[in-house]
């Protein structure tokens, strides 16, 4: 089966492991190889605010390792999927190419456009596919309502990921949901981004995009909000507390990563093989649902 | 910001600033815009703060209104969700003008305090925060591999655009 080079990124590792650690059993069932690479740094994507050419820097730096290991990079962070194919995007260029490379052979490092990035999500949805999946379901999650929330940087720039998906209407983690059994809701803020980005330099402006998604969600009768992203996880698991306390909301609305929901479906154990104790905001409404 | 509320004087107008700008080959598209304000009416930032507007901003940078620009903690509020990008009649990449101008004003010293320690931590521990114990302990107990620093490549690497030289903003976040 397939084997790609596991790109961690910052977040997840530290504050959101229960994703890595459920990343890791779903690609082990299905036979994808996950190999750590551990010179791999941060994307670079922040580094772009200060100096555009770093954070090009930074994310070719990680090409060129997974390339000199002959590996294509496996992401769970739609932002640092998104950093890593607008720099392969850019590097296409051989003026660019070349003049990152000059920087980059004194480390004994070269990239020389082999090396692809994929997210997770689109590993299991182009590679395992949704009918593989169904049909390795072992539990019943069909009475589970679950809001999918895609990640800006999975789907934008459209052009950097070979128009896989169509950004204002994007499928695969619906697909994703439902082959688990459970279902995808629609509601109209499904292209609303976490504001992740911003909270940095502005915690208002960062929590009035989540609220303006919790609003959207309160009346949908959903039992969680299904996720591919740590940052988004942590705005909208982490956040939904400052969140309520600021707008005076009650909300209590679950939050998991696919990687976690899909374990459910396969038969996972809830604690030891997806972490689900870890989170905030209790899933157990989630668990009762699964038979 | 409140300036930007007054008239345009044309006397305090920098002339070369757009040039400037064009000069970086990401904003090389800048010249096609034609105001539509399709980047604005798609802006999940500008819905909930409608100061914030990338098609504003971007005629402030065509009529050559620097200061104003540069110095503008507006600049530093876009999400990143790339929707101005996608939604562009035009394909102007407004997302990476931006991107431009934020570098314009951090070598000005405009730089927000929290993107100047995160790079910091970047080049301290390899990502973007500074080492806590608790993550050892977190993964340990998850069984997940250690974690290590390998920050010297990079480093070496990053520190070549003179990115560790940015100083932040006075009194700002």
């Amino acid at each position: 089966m397939s084997k790609y080079a596991l790109f961690l990124g910052c977040t997840t590792p530290v504050k959101v492991p229960q994703y890595e650690l459920a990343s890791r059993w779903v690609c082990e069932y299905f036979g994808i190889e996950l190999i750590d690479v551990e010179e791999f740094t941060c994307c670079g994507i922040n580094q772009v605010n200060l100096r555009v050419e770093a954070g090009l820097l930074m994310a070719a730096m990680n090409l060129a390792l997974a390339e000199a290991k002959g590996l294509d990079i496996l992401t769970l962070c739609a932002a640092c999927t998104g950093a890593l194919a607008e720099a392969i995007e850019k590097l296409k260029d051989e003026t660019i190419r070349n003049s990152v490379n000059e920087k980059l052979r004194d480390s004994g490092l070269e990239y020389k456009g082999k090396t692809k990035v994929r997210h997770i999500s689109r590993v299991l949805y182009e590679e395992i596919g949704t009918e593989k999946i169904k049909r390795e379901i072992k539990k019943d999650l069909s009475a589970l309502r679950v809001a999918p929330h895609y990640g800006c940087h999975y789907l934008r720039p459209k052009s950097a990921f070979e128009n896989f998906e169509e950004p204002d209407n994007p499928r695969t983690l619906h697909g994703l949901i439902s082959a688990t059994g459970a279902q995808p809701v629609g509601y109209e803020a499904l292209n609303l981004c976490c504001g992740g980005k911003v909270s940095p330099v502005s915690e208002d402006l960062s929590r009035a995009l989540v609220q303006k998604k919790l609003d959207n969600l309160a009346n949908k009768e959903v039992d969680a909000m299904v996720l591919q992203c740590q940052t988004c996880y942590l705005m909208y698991s982490d956040q939904q507390k400052e969140v309520n306390k600021e707008y005076g909301n009650q909300y209590n609305l679950p939050v998991i990563l696919y990687p976690q929901l899909l374990g459910l479906a396969l038969g996972a154990n809830p604690v030891k093989d997806l972490a689900l104790n870890l989170h905030n905001i209790s899933p157990e409404t989630i668990l009762s649902k699964v038979i | 910001m409140d300036e930007v509320k007054k008239m345009v004087s044309t006397s305090e107008l920098d002339p070369g600033f757009k040039s400037d700008v064009l000069a970086h080959p990401d904003a090389r598209g800048l010249n096609a815009c034609f105001s539509c304000g399709a980047c604005s009416a798609g802006c999940p930032i500008h819905e909930v703060f409608p100061d914030y507007s990338p098609k504003k901003l971007a005629k402030m940078v065509r009529l050559g209104m620097k200061k104003e620009v540069l110095n503008s903690p507006y600049i530093w509020y876009c999400a990143t969700c790339c929707n101005c990008v996608e939604h562009c009649p035009q394909n102007v990449k407004f997302f990476d003008i931006l991107n431009v101008l934020k570098n314009m004003a951090a070598k000005g010293g405009y730089a927000p305090a929290a993107w100047v320690e995160q790079t910091k931590h970047v080049m301290e521990t390899g990502i973007v925060f500074a080492q806590e114990d608790s993550w050892v302990k977190k993964r340990e107990v998850l069984s997940l591999r250690p974690l290590k620093e390998y920050v010297d490549k990079m480093r070496k690497i990053v520190e070549k655009t003179g990115i560790d030289k940015i100083k932040p903003r006075v009194n700002s976040k």
